[in-house]
C-alpha cells in the first residue's frame, strides 16, 4: 500500500453462496480525497463498505485501511475511522448524548469530543431528548456525529443526507467539504448522483459487484463530451452532411437534437460547414454530460 | 479495553427500562412469595384470629421450614432460592434483550466499527450483565432482610443472625451467579444465532424448560450407577446440586417442601461445579464462535 493510499483493496471478492456480492474488487482511495463509491441497489457498495470496516469477511483479497489490513488487525485499522453504514442505528431509550457515551466508551475516547461533535451537526440543544422521540433527519445528524467522534482520519458516510430537508442537505456538504479541507478523507456513498458531482473529486461506479468506472469526476464527464447542437429545418439532413465528414465520429439525434462526437474546439468550423450546406445552425454548444447520465449509460440502466 | 466495553455495556443496561422493569417484577415477586408464606404461618398459627382459628395445611416439618425461610439467616436461602428460580427466568430475559436487540436496532456494527474485538464485546456484555444480577440479588436479599424482620416480630419466629451467615452470603450469592451463568450464555447463543432478542428470549426460555424438565431424568439413576452417572452429566441434577447447598448453607432442608428430590442421588458438589463450568464454557465459547465468524450485516 502506498503512503498516500488511505484504502486499498486487492481483489476484495465477498460471495453468498453462488452468488458474488463483490468481484475482484481493487480500490484505492488516497488521502485528502472525497471519493464517491457509486452502484445501482444490490451493486456492492454496501458489502464493499462493510468489509472495509470489518463487518463482513471477505472471502477472497484484501483490504487494508489506514495501512492496516483489516481482517488481521481491526482495532488498528478502524482507530481513526468514522463510519455511517446503511441507515442510523442508536438505543432508542438513550438521550442522544448518552448513545455517543456509549460509542466513547466503547472506543476508549474522551467524553470531551462528544460536545464537539454535537455541536458540528448542530444537535446541542436537542442532545438530551431520547432518540426515540428524534425526527429522521435528526438521527442523521447524531449518525454522523458519531462517525466524527474518534476524530476521525478517514470517515465512510453511507447516504449522508437522507432523511434531511434541502437547509440540512445543504448544512451537511458543507460539513463534508469543510471535513476533506481538514485533510480527512471521505468515502461517500449516495443515491443524489448530483450530491456526488458536487462532492466528489473520484468515483466509483458498481454494477453487479464488478468495478465499471472509476476515475476523477471531471475525466469520466469528458469521456461523453462532445458538441450538441439544433438545426432549423431537417436534423436527419444535417445529422447526413455531419456524418460526412472525417473527422465526426458520429452523430446522434436526440429529442431534436444532434449530439456529435467530434472535437469541441472545431465547433464554429461545424457551424460555417452546415450554414454553407444551407442548414442554419440555431444553437450550438458543448454536449455536457453530467454524472447522472454517465452512470445511467456505465450501468447500463439507460 | 475490555474495561471501556465494560463501561458502554454498563451504560446500556443501566439505563434500560427493560432492567428496571425486570428487578421490580424479581422484587414484586419476591414479596409475593414470601408474603403468601407469611400468610400460611399466620393462618396456621391462628396469627389472624387472636387464636380462635387456625387452618393447619402444613405438617410440623414444612411449619418448621417455612418459618426458618422467613427468618434470619434463613431468608438468605430463601432469597437464593428465588433468584435461582424466578430469576433465572428474568437473567434470560434480560441477557436476550441485551445481545438480541443490538441485532435488531443495528447497533451491533455501530458497536463493532468502534469496537471490533468481538471476544472482549460479548465479554464485556457479559461481565455487564453479571453485574446487573449481581444489584437485583442484593436488592433481593435488602427486600428480603426486611421482610424477615417485620416476620419474625409479627410472627414471633425465632431468628438470629451470626457472623457466620454473613460470612456465608458471599459464597451463596457467587453460587447463585453460577447457576444462572450457563441459562444466560445459553441464551447469548440463541441470540446470537437467529440475530435477535426474540430468538434470544424464546431460545433461553426453552432451554430452560427442557433443562428443568429433563431433571424427572433423575429417577432413572435408580436403574444402575452407570444410569445415575449419565444423568448426572446433564446440567439439571448439577444445578440442583448447588441450589441445595445455597440452602443448606442458611439452615434450610429443601427436602422437606419438594419430596420428589432426593439428595442421595444427587452429584458431588465438586461434581457440579466442574459440570456446570463445562456447561458454560461450551455455550461461551459456542456463543463467542457464532459472533466472531459471521457477518455482521444491517439491522434485522
Amino acid at each position: 500500500m502506498s503512503i498516500s493510499s488511505v484504502i486499498e483493496t486487492e481483489e476484495l471478492t465477498k460471495r453468498y453462496g453462488t452468488h458474488v456480492a463483490v468481484d475482484r474488487l481493487n480500490l484505492r482511495v488516497g488521502r485528502g480525497e472525497i471519493f464517491g463509491l457509486l452502484g445501482p441497489n444490490g451493486a456492492g457498495k454496501t458489502t464493499t463498505i462493510a468489509m472495509l470496516l470489518g463487518l463482513v469477511r471477505p472471502s477472497a483479497g484484501r483490504a487494508v485501511v489506514l495501512g492496516y489490513e483489516v481482517q488481521a488487525n481491526p482495532v488498528a485499522a478502524l482507530r481513526r475511522v468514522g463510519a455511517m453504514i446503511e441507515s442510523p442505528a442508536f438505543y432508542p431509550y438513550l438521550s442522544g448524548y448518552d448513545n455517543l457515551r456509549v460509542l466513547a466508551h466503547a472506543g476508549g475516547l474522551p467524553e470531551t469530543r462528544i460536545a464537539a461533535t454535537l455541536e458540528a451537526v448542530e444537535l446541542t440543544a436537542r442532545a438530551r431528548d431520547r432518540v426515540r422521540v428524534y425526527s429522521q433527519g435528526m438521527r442523521q445528524r447524531l449518525a454522523i456525529a458519531a462517525a466524527l467522534l474518534p476524530d476521525p482520519e478517514l470517515i465512510i458516510l453511507d447516504e449522508p443526507t437522507n432523511g434531511l430537508d434541502p437547509a440540512g442537505t445543504a448544512e451537511i456538504r458543507a460539513l463534508i467539504r469543510n471535513l476533506a479541507a481538514g485533510g480527512r478523507t471521505i468515502v461517500l456513498c449516495s443515491h443524489l448522483l448530483s450530491e456526488v458531482e458536487q462532492l466528489c473529486g473520484r468515483v466509483a461506479i458498481l454494477k453487479a459487484g464488478r468495478l465499471v468506472a472509476e476515475g476523477a469526476v471531471a475525466d469520466l464527464l469528458r469521456r461523453e463530451r462532445g458538441l450538441r447542437l439544433r438545426v432549423e429545418g431537417d436534423p436527419a439532413r444535417a445529422a447526413a452532411l455531419l456524418a460526412a465528414l472525417p473527422w465526426v465520429h458520429g452523430v446522434e439525434q436526440q429529442n431534436g437534437a444532434l449530439l456529435v462526437d467530434a472535437p469541441v474546439d472545431r465547433a464554429a468550423e461545424l457551424n460555417a460547414y452546415l450554414t454553407r450546406a444551407g442548414v442554419p445552425v440555431a444553437e450550438i454548444g458543448v454536449n455536457t454530460s453530467n454524472l447522472e447520465q454517465f452512470f445511467l449509460e456505465v450501468t447500463g440502466d439507460t | 479495553m475490555l474495561g471501556h466495553l465494560f463501561a458502554a455495556e454498563w451504560l446500556k443496561l443501566r439505563k434500560r427500562p427493560l432492567t428496571r422493569v425486570l428487578l421490580a417484577t424479581f422484587l414484586a415477586l419476591l414479596v409475593l412469595y414470601l408474603g403468601l408464606w407469611a400468610l400460611v404461618i399466620a393462618l396456621q398459627e391462628g396469627a389472624l384470629s387472636g387464636g380462635r382459628l387456625r387452618i393447619e395445611v402444613l405438617n410440623a416439618a414444612q411449619t418448621a421450614q417455612i418459618q426458618r425461610q422467613l427468618s434470619f439467616p434463613g431468608i438468605f436461602g430463601a432469597v437464593l432460592g428465588q433468584v435461582n428460580s424466578v430469576g433465572g427466568i428474568l437473567a434470560v430475559i434480560l441477557a436476550a434483550g441485551a445481545l438480541g436487540s443490538d441485532f435488531g436496532w443495528g447497533t451491533l456494527r455501530v458497536q463493532l466499527i468502534r469496537a471490533p474485538a468481538r471476544g472482549l464485546y460479548l465479554l464485556a456484555k457479559l461481565l455487564a450483565l453479571l453485574l446487573a444480577l449481581l444489584c437485583g440479588i442484593l436488592a433481593g436479599l435488602a427486600l428480603g432482610s426486611l421482610i424477615a424482620v417485620v416476620a419474625s416480630a409479627a410472627l414471633g419466629l425465632p431468628s438470629s443472625l451470626d457472623g457466620g451467615a454473613l460470612l456465608a452470603l458471599g459464597p451463596g450469592i457467587l453460587r447463585s451467579l453460577f447457576v444462572i451463568l450457563p441459562y444466560v450464555l445459553a441464551t447469548f447463543v440463541c441470540a446470537a444465532f437467529g440475530r435477535s432478542a426474540l430468538a434470544g428470549a424464546g431460545g433461553g426460555l426453552i432451554f430452560l424448560a427442557l433443562d428443568v424438565g429433563a431433571g424427572s431424568l433423575g429417577s432413572l439413576g435408580t436403574v444402575s450407577d452407570a444410569v445415575l452417572f449419565v444423568v448426572n452429566l446433564m446440567l439439571q441434577p448439577n444445578i440442583n446440586r448447588l441450589v441445595v447447598q445455597n440452602a443448606t448453607l442458611f439452615g434450610l432442608d429443601p427436602t422437606v417442601l419438594a419430596s420428589g428430590l432426593d439428595l442421595t442421588r444427587l452429584p458431588s458438589l465438586t461434581q457440579a461445579t466442574v459440570v456446570v463450568a463445562a456447561y458454560c464454557a461450551l455455550f461461551g465459547y459456542s456463543a463467542w464462535r457464532l459472533l466472531a465468524r459471521r457477518d455482521v450485516t444491517g439491522a434485522g
